[in-house]
């Protein structure tokens, strides 16, 4: 038994050890587009809306997406989710702006 | 697991040679730790599940993820020393043509799309329960993945709703990591936005174990204005057939987790599955089976999630109860370090 606890407490420190360390460095303020503070900071954005519809009907978006990130994301999002014309444009814009 | 490990390494070294600074490959995907009591049996899975996307110019993609898994259990089911084993699956490894919205080609090892919780809804980070439905392997049987090629895009794209399609053909494997099914299928949907209303139908045709025709249909609703998700598929096949509805609400006016409660999620399930006439491998229960589950998901802050569900499963064969916790670091960043320009 003592082994699983091992392994349980292992993967619980490991698990919130990447958690906390990804964090500061995936996330310079500058190069960071934070999804959440986006969000508040323009309801009506269209861009916001169809981010909502296409991606946020099957997961929550993740705490941030940087923009070197945001090209693989979309594409991958592409093909997964069918984005229109129309949807991918607005997206982009809205994650990368 | 070597293999597995091998292609994945491969895979991102060419896209390491073949893409430009602008063509950033990510690795996203999940560290989990979940235990599992079902009728006092209980089970530890640790799970990574990387996910590499490494766009080429703006036409070409490479997709893969692996899951790399522990199974732990007791001896004696219930009791004794416990035992298990580590090992790897390649659930999709995939090169995608993005020709315009209306088309995309895909060659490789891919998700079967048969209605939409293979496809979407069964990422350890995503799923808002994590057990299965129980008509999970109807359509997406022997290892949920074919191998072949697949076109999919949207069809027609109105204002107010859209209609998407995907059509694919897969030939049998029963290479260790890589097995597949031979079949032929296909799915259509309506998407209507501005609702959040999402309706559709697949269809199969397996060809093998003697040739047989499998159907379903699903539909998704997630209203604008409250957080909420409901979902549901049906599906049919010789061996059984069944249905799940599930909800899942956050405990708040609106999307979005800013507050501490808002961060709760609550999640019910009903299923009811029918047994038809079994066919081989279809890994469907071997009698009618009822189950409710009830779950809590609390969404911590840096992408980490805890889930809790207990389920209740009736059924001639035995009722049980299931227990499971869970939880998931999901992982997104870019492949290798550099500025964005």
């Amino acid at each position: 038994m003592k082994t699983w606890f091992t392994i349980l407490f292992g993967t619980l420190l490991l698990t919130c050890s990447l958690a906390m360390l990804a964090q500061p460095q995936d996330q310079p303020p500058a190069v960071k587009t934070p999804a959440s503070t986006v969000h508040k900071k323009s309801k009506t954005n269209d861009g916001e809306q169809r981010f909502q519809a296409n991606c946020g009907r099957c997961h929550n978006p993740p705490e941030a997406i940087s923009p070197r990130e945001v090209k693989a994301v979309l594409q991958h999002m592409r093909v997964r989710a069918m984005l229109s014309a129309e949807d991918e444009k607005l997206i982009l814009k809205y994650l990368a702006p | 697991m070597k293999r597995i490990l091998g292609a994945l390494i491969a895979l991102l070294g060419f896209a390491t040679s073949v893409c430009s600074q602008a063509d950033v490959p990510i690795l996203s995907g999940a560290l989990a730790f979940n235990t599992s009591t079902t009728a006092g049996a209980t089970s530890f899975t640790p799970t990574l599940a990387p996910v590499l996307v490494a766009p080429v110019g703006d036409h070409w993609l490479f997709e893969g993820r692996a899951q790399l898994q522990g199974f732990f259990f007791q001896q004696n089911g219930t009791s004794g020393p416990y035992t298990g084993q580590f090992f790897a699956t390649l659930d999709y490894a995939q090169v995608d043509y993005i020709a315009n919205p209306h088309l995309t080609v895909t060659v490789g090892r891919f998700l079967t799309p048969f209605n939409i919780y293979n496809e979407r809804f069964s990422a350890i980070w995503i799923a808002n329960l994590q057990d299965s439905p129980i008509i999970f392997t109807i359509g997406t049987r022997t290892s949920s993945a074919s191998n072949g090629g697949m076109l999919r895009g949207v069809l027609v794209e109105r204002p107010n709703w859209l209609l998407n399609y995907t059509a694919y053909f897969s030939a049998a494997s029963t290479t260790e990591n890589l097995q597949a099914g031979r079949a032929a299928g296909g799915r259509i949907g309506v998407f209507m936005p501005n609702a959040g209303i999402e309706v559709g139908a697949s269809y199969q045709r397996f060809l093998q174990n003697g040739d047989f025709n499998v159907a379903g249909t699903y539909f998704a609703w997630q209203p604008p204005q409250i957080p909420l998700d409901v979902r549901a598929e049906y599906a049919h096949s010789p061996g059984g057939q069944g249905y799940w509805l599930e909800g899942a609400m956050h405990i708040a006016k609106s999307r979005g987790t800013s507050t501490w409660l808002s961060r709760l999620q609550t999640v019910a399930r009903v299923q009811q599955y029918f047994k038809g006439t079994p066919t081989p491998q279809d890994e469907l229960p071997a009698a009618d089976v009822n189950q409710f589950d009830f779950g809590l998901n609390y969404y911590l802050p840096h992408d980490v999630r805890l889930n809790g569900s207990y389920g209740r499963q009736y059924s001639s064969l035995g009722n049980a109860n299931i227990w499971n916790v869970q939880i998931a670091y999901r992982f997104l960043f870019p492949a290798w370090p550099g500025e964005h320009k």
